[in-house]
């Protein structure tokens, strides 16, 4: 420590650089993470809220709730300890000037699905739906008489609910009569469930009961976007790695003569290698935590419309994996010290 | 005591079709408290002669000991543990490690090995060398000859029983250069170890006890000691 760190102190603009480098992957990393965690709860959101074990949907809608056409006597929660209801239709919104996507949920006000009203009232009759807030934000109020695609029928705002994105589009939920008045008939889409044991659900044939887990990731896109991220995501972690590496390699290189005297002298190539992954842990650390730093200042300044969501445990791992995979990076340099020959280093 | 023998050792170079004999067999042997020259024109195998004492290389045939142990076989990790632990060793070019202070050279030592010189000793070292107004300095900021003193202070400062000088005195003005021998004959005398002191300096030949000379690969030891 004590090489290393004197080595910095004497080289300060050198090792700014690469802190500089590692701050910036790291900050790119972060915020990445960031996107996917946001960009995933606008798929998720409402789903997650239901605190649900799973969902019960025909055997040919393949996992796609659209698709999952049922009847309400089609389960009769059998086999789960709660279960509700929930039918479920795309639109586009229009009130006044504002335009929005909605996805509109059919349920029952006294089923588990029901979500806490923030503001203004539950829906009560027909034609009544309670949003959720990020219509607020675009500038919907309670009151404000929806008209639809699709449709010639049109929905009132009692009130608002929050954290309700389904699919990326705001929720609207409504009673099943509501739906079945949009949609002109009285199919539902899902049986949402509460059990300990998804097995255990006695359904018939031509249903199939879905983990909750299984349900988002085969939401429309979902998993590429998903995927598309964590692989950017892994992909920085392998730049980093090189980054590092070849800095390392170019300082090490450098050094050749200076490592040889040191060997010359006795200095254990043991030593000399512990310095410089002590130096590059110290460089990874020093990178991540402002690399951190301006993540979190960047997160204060954004926009809501910006779907960043930092997630305390993903920013710790990927820093921690950002660190191990810098130090990863020195190990091709410390092979370097190892080999290196004493007596070419000192000459004469 | 002997503190270092070698043994009929030789130093083969296979370079292309003709093997060069950078060092014929040779027996040396350094008691403690012997100051010993080695003269000889360039590319006569001083150089090949004081690192193979110094466990920096191995010899082709024979046996190099130190303080009484047979280092030939050992392996690089151990040899570097020896170098550290009994030879101080002051190189022809500049052995300071660039990004630390005169200071921090010396305690970079503390970190690698323990038993160091006592402060006391240290103080000693440094006046001697004149450089104790230069112990924050970095290397980049001292003349050729300030290196050269700190580097043989670097030597000292671990307490080797043995050192082992290839050119010390080449980059100090005559003034220096006698000085830096007197104290290399002083700790010699006093600590009782060996010094063996590679130079061209026929002058300073004068604070040694045994003058060997080689040429070609070939020791042979001068008449005892030129002046006496
Ligand atoms: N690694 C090596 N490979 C091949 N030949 C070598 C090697 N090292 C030294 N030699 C040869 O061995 C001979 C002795 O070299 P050495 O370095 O010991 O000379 P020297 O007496 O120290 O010379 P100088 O006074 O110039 O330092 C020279 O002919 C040199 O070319
Ligand atoms: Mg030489």
């Amino acid at each position: 420590m004590f090489l290393a760190w004197n080595e910095m102190k004497n080289n300060k603009l050198r090792f700014m650089l690469i802190v500089g480098v590692l701050t910036l992957v790291s900050y790119l990393v972060f915020f990445l993470s960031g996107l996917a965690n946001g960009l995933e709860s606008l798929n998720k959101e409402a789903v997650l809220k239901w605190d649900a074990d799973g969902i019960i949907l025909t055997e040919e809608s393949d996992v796609n709730l659209p698709q999952s056409s049922l009847k309400l006597d089609d389960y009769d929660g059998h086999g789960t300890d709660e279960y509700a209801v929930l039918g479920q239709m795309n639109a586009i919104a229009t009130s006044g000037e504002l335009k929005s996507n909605v996805s509109i949920f059919g349920i029952k006000n006294d089923e588990f699905i029901m979500p806490d009203v923030i503001e203004g009232e539950a829906f009560t009759d027909t034609g009544e739906v309670i949003a959720d807030d990020s219509l607020k934000e675009e500038g919907f109020e309670i009151g404000d008489e929806l008209e639809l695609s699709a449709t010639d029928e049109t929905l009132i705002i009692t009130g608002f609910t929050e954290d309700a994105k389904f699919n990326a589009a705001p929720v609207l939920y409504g009673s099943l009569e509501t739906l079945e008045q949009l949609r002109m008939n009285s199919t539902v889409n899902g049986f949402v469930i509460r059990t300990d044991n998804l097995d255990d659900v006695p359904v018939s044939e031509k249903l199939q009961v879905i983990p909750t887990q299984t349900f988002i990731e085969n939401m429309p896109g979902y998993s590429e976007q998903s995927l598309t991220l964590a692989f950017m995501i892994y992909f920085l972690f392998i730049i980093s790695a090189v980054i590092l590496a070849i800095f390392l390699y170019v300082l090490t290189i450098q050094k050749i003569s200076i490592f040889g005297v040191m060997k010359a002298q006795g200095i254990s190539s043991g030593y000399l290698a512990k310095s410089v992954v002590a130096q590059t842990f110290l460089l990874a650390l020093a990178g991540v935590i402002i690399g951190l730093a301006l993540t979190i200042t960047t997160g204060f300044f954004l926009p809501a419309a910006v779907p960043v969501a930092f997630n305390a445990l993903d920013l710790f791992i990927y820093g921690i994996v950002l660190v191990l995979v810098s130090v990863l990076g020195a190990l091709f340099s410390v092979q370097t010290i190892v080999k290196i020959d004493p007596l070419k280093a000192i000459g004469g | 005591m002997a503190l270092i023998q070698l043994k009929n050792v030789n130093k083969v170079f296979p370079t292309g079709k003709a093997e060069i004999q950078a060092l014929k067999p040779t027996n040396f042997t350094g008691e403690a408290g012997e100051l010993i020259a080695i003269i000889g024109p360039s590319g006569s195998g001083k150089s090949t002669f004081l690192t193979i004492a110094g466990g920096l290389q191995t010899p082709t045939n024979g046996e190099v000991i130190i303080n009484g142990k047979d280092i030939t076989e050992l392996k690089e990790k151990q040899r570097a543990k020896i170098r550290l632990e009994e030879i101080g060793f002051v190189l022809q070019s500049s052995n300071l490690v660039p990004f630390l202070s005169v200071q921090q050279q010396m305690k970079l030592l503390d970190q690698v090995k323990k038993n160091n010189l006592s402060p006391e000793k240290r103080e000693q070292v440094y006046l001697s060398l004149g450089i104790q107004e230069l112990m924050t300095s970095f290397p980049s900021e001292l003349s050729g000859g300030q290196r050269q003193r700190v580097a043989i202070a670097k030597a000292l400062y671990t307490d080797p029983s043995i050192i082992l000088a290839d050119e010390p005195t080449a980059s100090l003005d005559s003034e220096r250069a006698f000085e830096v021998m007197e104290m290399l004959r002083k700790v010699t005398t006093d600590n009782k170890k060996t010094t063996i002191v590679v130079t061209h300096d026929t002058r300073l030949i004068d604070y040694c006890d045994k003058v060997y000379r080689i040429t070609d690969g070939t020791l042979h030891q001068e008449m005892a000691s030129l002046t006496s």
